[in-house]
């Protein structure tokens, strides 16, 4: 609070941290304002989780510094930072009650009697588990005992929150109203919280920002919608969700738009952000839902930028329908929403994909 | 609830009786498990339980004819010379037409050859008054076995005896308080101190695994003793003998089983707790006493349990190094040696027993499940962080000096071994290792360990099996059986055994083989051990899968079972060959002239004053082990099977 409102709450200049050879976090930079919640997302092994036990202290980085609110707490232990971690396996002490484990913190501060069972009343009503504090965590279901992982770091009232994978212990059903329950309380406590996950799908929906990472390497920062229609390179986007990908070679450029070649064809569309003049190789990504099917004998050279195929597998996932279509040597995904709308294209027949005129791509 | 255990046990008796196999194999093991386990320990309790008395009969032949005439004429004449005769307790006679019977009944412990000689010497000064009335008369000693509390009212009632009950618990509640403490330290050390340190102290305290039992009894002698290295360098009158003794020699000798167990609590605890409370503010201190020793305690308590019978039943260091001081284990032996009071060693064998079994219920029944180590899922991997000063040093200040004692006590052995007489007589010399019936005795040890390697992993993994994954009736109870032989100290069993093997049906005292089969049938509970825990790792489905194939139970069991859980019979061999090698507690009540083993071997001799070859003979007894450690080993790379679990 001393730095004021608008500064960074935390910032990590450079930070490598190696084990043996291997290097987890490589070169590490980025900054996080205040009341926002940023997810770093990668798969295992990329270095997330590292990262995040840098920030909290369990692991001191070879090189570069943790500011925290101004203050660098490269060198500090876990227990002299304004951080509190919340683990995978949620960590409950087994052999204290849920409210002795929600008021170990401040007992460890030498905080009264009364105004620990005060503030533990308040946290245990935070997190809705109102009545279940002498329970031990054994007695606890999966969800429950994330609460109390959960209300245990709040009661120091840390600067930045830091969640580990919380809900990978969990069934799918509750980790989608966990989520939106951290988010909610997140929202209303204008908390600080860092985020760690491999699911694509949790990341895109929780966060205000997105730190893409792979082999110890950051590859994007942005907000979900930028991490996911514009993907800094293939990685990210192979990893965000699904995607196909056309290797294109730049023919001619026109004002806005511009003739590329891809396997399938020519096809004509809008000029990228990034300076680009022929002969370019280019990458275009394109999401299956971005992608029109279309009744290729009946609609062939009456469209723009259509390619043909034809439909190997059609899988009906309720609320859309997945269609995998040969095109060549490709196979390309295509999601349609409300099949019962747009009808249903049997397997094995033809059809044309269009491609919108606005595409993502990047240089090769 | 009556009704429904009731319910489920007839309805496992009748799956039971359906399969012929397992009825055949459960039978046989419940044999073996009631002739070698249960009936000694039964023959001790009823034992216990009996007075015997020497008797004299006296039986005459009258010629008195009529009845009342033998009564007054003969019995009364016999019974009124008997009066004076010393010691005696009690005289009871019968008449008959023309004879009579009495018997007289001595004092317990009483000379019963002097009771004979002044009875017949009495007889004697009255020969011509009798040789009127009596036509023969046949005098003979005997014995006489009542049903009695006597011997437990004797018990209490005498310092000796109650003492060694007094002084057997305090030396295990002692030593396991120091074991406990000292094991901690080293194995919070060994985890999480600098890397210069931890594998140093792991080596050093589990050193003393391989040596006999009551080693740093020998080397404190040569230390403490009266002519000992420091007593007698430093012209001390002090004396190692009692407790100072067999306290320091019993902490070193089961400090590796106490580390053992309480390295595998810490280790298993999860790791993301201490971070848990380091992020909450905690300093390593704090930590280490909220969180670490109160999640370590119940596998603590479990460790402390079962030091706590291994010393109580601790044979080889009270009674080499215990001085006057008397303890139950070793007392009962002396009791049954020097007096052939079997009825007193068999009480001292219940008061060894009532500590040991409520230790032993505790540990099993109450702390089970109990721990808390398995909550929480997989841990995560952590960076060790840098041990805190302020634990380092207190605990270097423990591990330190207790690491010193172990080395200089192992170092003692040597150089008593390969001098003429240590502080005597300092010339290097090797003749303490020429003792031919010392090398005997080594070729024994091996053959007895061996013997007894065969049998106990086999049975204790069968049975496993059996317990397992097999509905039996009363399953909890043969378990419980088959844990009572590694429960109930040595000296009861050894004791168990000279009562119940020594009568027909099964005379087997005196012979190798009931050595062999006591030893055995002591160590079960290793491979049984070993066997319950891999089957529990071992999914049900692989075995389905087999008989799914059309496997029979029994095939699947050695087709697919046994070389899958091979590492629990190869961790009760080698455990059970160790523990055979320097076997003492038990077996010395069973060897027989021909077959002395090594460590009891090492023993006597110790006890006799040569020193300098139970030294000798214990390093060769050292070198042994290792060796057939190595060649296991060699073999296990050889195989490609993992023969060295951890912990072995």
């Amino acid at each position: 609070m001393t730095m004021g409102g608008d500064s960074p709450i935390l910032e990590l200049r450079n930070i490598i941290k190696s084990f043996g050879s291997l290097v987890a976090v490589n070169h590490v930079s980025f900054s996080l304002d205040r009341g926002r919640l940023v997810t770093f997302l990668g798969p295992s092994g990329c270095g997330k989780t590292t990262l995040l036990r840098v920030v909290s202290g369990f692991a001191e980085p070879d090189e570069g510094e943790v500011i925290l609110d101004g203050q660098n707490v490269t060198r500090k232990p876990p227990n002299a930072r304004d951080t509190a971690m919340v683990f995978q396996n949620y960590a409950l002490f087994p052999h204290m009650t849920v409210a002795q484990n929600i008021g170990f913190g401040m007992k460890i501060r030498k905080k009264s009697r009364e105004e620990i069972d005060s503030e533990v009343k308040r946290l245990l009503a935070l997190v809705k588990m109102e009545g279940l504090g002498e329970r031990r965590p054994h007695e606890l279901s999966g969800g429950q005992q994330q609460r109390v992982a959960l209300a245990r770091a709040l009661s120091l009232h840390p600067k930045i929150l830091l969640l580990d994978e919380p809900l990978s212990n969990l069934d799918a059903n509750l980790r989608i109203n966990m989520r939106e329950e951290i988010r909610r309380l997140q929202r209303r406590l204008g908390l600080t919280i860092i985020f760690v996950t491999h699911d694509q799908e949790e990341a895109m929906s929780i966060s205000d920002l997105l730190v893409v990472m792979d082999q110890g390497v950051v590859k994007q920062i942005g907000s979900p919608t930028e991490i996911y229609e514009k993907p800094a390179d293939e990685f990210v986007a192979n990893f965000i969700g699904h995607i196909n990908f056309f290797s294109g070679e730049i023919v001619a450029l026109s004002g806005e738009e511009m003739n590329l070649q891809i396997a399938q064809g020519g096809l004509r569309v809008k000029k990228p952000s990034f300076p680009v003049s022929p002969n370019d190789k280019v990458k275009l990504v394109v999401r299956p839902e971005s992608i029109n099917l279309v009744d290729a004998g009946k609609e062939k050279g009456r469209v723009e930028n259509m390619i043909e195929g034809r439909i190997e597998v059609a899988m009906y996932i309720g609320s859309i329908i997945r269609y995998t279509i040969r095109s060549g040597e490709q196979i390309i995904y295509v999601d349609r929403s409300d099949p019962e709308h747009a009808g249903i294209f049997q397997e094995g027949s033809r059809v044309g994909l269009i491609l919108k005129k606005e595409i993502h791509m990047f240089k090769v | 609830m009556n009704n429904h255990f009731l319910q489920n046990l007839a309805k496992d008796f009748r799956t039971f009786l359906r399969s012929p196999g397992l009825l055949i194999t459960t039978s046989v093991a419940l044999v073996l498990l009631l002739l070698f386990i249960v009936f000694p320990i039964g023959a001790v309790l009823l034992k216990s339980f009996t007075v015997t008395y020497p008797i004299v009969t006296v039986s005459s032949q009258n010629k008195v004819s009529h009845r009342a005439d033998s009564e007054t004429g003969v019995t009364q004449k016999i019974l009124a010379s008997l009066k004076p005769v010393q010691g005696v307790v009690d005289i009871e006679s019968t008449t008959e037409e023309k004879s009579s019977l009495i018997i007289v009944r001595f004092q317990k412990n009483w000379d019963d050859l002097r009771g004979l000689n002044d009875i017949k010497r009495a007889l004697g000064r009255h020969k011509e008054e009798l040789d009127q009335v009596i036509e023969k008369i046949t005098i003979r000693m005997g014995k006489k076995t009542f049903n009695s509390l006597a011997t437990y009212g004797e018990f209490f009632s005498k310092k000796y005896y109650y003492g060694a009950l007094r002084n057997s618990l305090a030396l295990a509640t002692t030593s396991t308080a120091l074991i406990v403490l000292i094991a901690f330290v080293i194995a919070y050390l060994g985890l999480n101190g600098p890397a210069g340190v931890r594998a140093p102290l792991r080596v050093l305290t589990l050193l003393p695994l391989i040596a006999p039992p009551f080693i740093f009894s020998l080397s404190l002698i040569l230390i403490g003793g009266k002519q000992g290295f420091i007593t007698k360098g430093l012209h001390l009158h002090f004396n190692i003998y009692g407790w100072p003794g067999v306290i320091i020699a019993q902490v070193i000798t089961f400090l590796p089983l106490g580390y053992l167990m309480i390295e595998n609590v810490l280790r298993s605890l999860n790791p993301n707790l201490d971070e848990a409370a380091s992020d909450m503010g905690a300093t390593p201190v704090e930590i280490l006493f909220r969180i670490t020793i109160p999640l370590a305690a119940p596998g603590i308590l479990k460790a402390a349990l079962l030091v706590f019978i291994c010393s109580i039943a601790d044979f080889g260091n009270p009674m080499l190094i215990g001085g006057n001081v008397s303890f139950l284990a070793t007392d009962a032996y002396l009791l049954w040696t020097s007096e052939n009071n079997l009825e007193m060693a068999a009480v001292f064998c219940i008061f060894l027993i009532i500590p040991s079994m409520i230790v032993f219920v505790l540990h099993e029944y109450i702390l089970r499940g109990k721990m808390y180590t398995t909550i929480g899922g997989k841990p995560q991997q952590v960076e060790k962080r840098k041990i805190s000063l302020k634990i380092f040093y207190p605990m270097m200040g423990i591990a330190v000096p207790v690491s010193l004692v172990i080395i200089l006590c192992f170092g003692m052995i040597f150089l008593g071994a390969f001098t003429k007489i240590l502080m005597v007589n300092n010339t290097f010399t090797l003749e303490h290792f020429e003792t031919p019936n010392g090398i005997r005795s080594l070729l024994t040890s091996l053959k007895f360990a061996l013997g007894a390697a065969m049998i106990a992993p086999i049975i204790g993994v069968t049975l496993s099996y059996i317990l397992v994954r097999k509905r039996i009736p009363l399953k909890k109870l043969l378990e419980s059986i088959a844990l009572l032989g590694f429960a109930v100290p040595g000296t009861v069993m050894g004791v168990g055994y000279i009562l119940f093997f020594n009568s027909p049906p099964l005379k087997l005292t005196g012979t190798f083989l009931i050595m062999i089969l006591n030893e055995a049938f002591r160590n079960l509970s290793v491979g049984l051990e070993a066997g319950v825990s891999k089957l529990h790792q071992l999914d049900v489905a692989i075995e389905e899968a087999a008989i799914n194939m059309g496997a029979s139970t029994f095939q699947t069991f050695v087709r697919i079972v046994l070389p899958l859980i091979s590492s629990a019979l190869v961790a009760g061999f080698i455990y059970t060959f160790m523990v055979g090698m320097i076997a003492v507690s038990a077996v010395i009540f069973l060897i027989s002239p021909g077959n002395y083993l090594a460590s009891i071997y090492i023993l006597n001799v110790a006890e006799e004053g040569f020193l300098g070859m139970a030294c000798a003979i214990s390093i060769m007894l050292i070198a042994v082990v290792l060796a057939c450690l190595g060649a296991l080993k060699m073999l296990s790379r050889y195989t490609k099977i993992a023969i060295f679990a951890r912990g072995y």
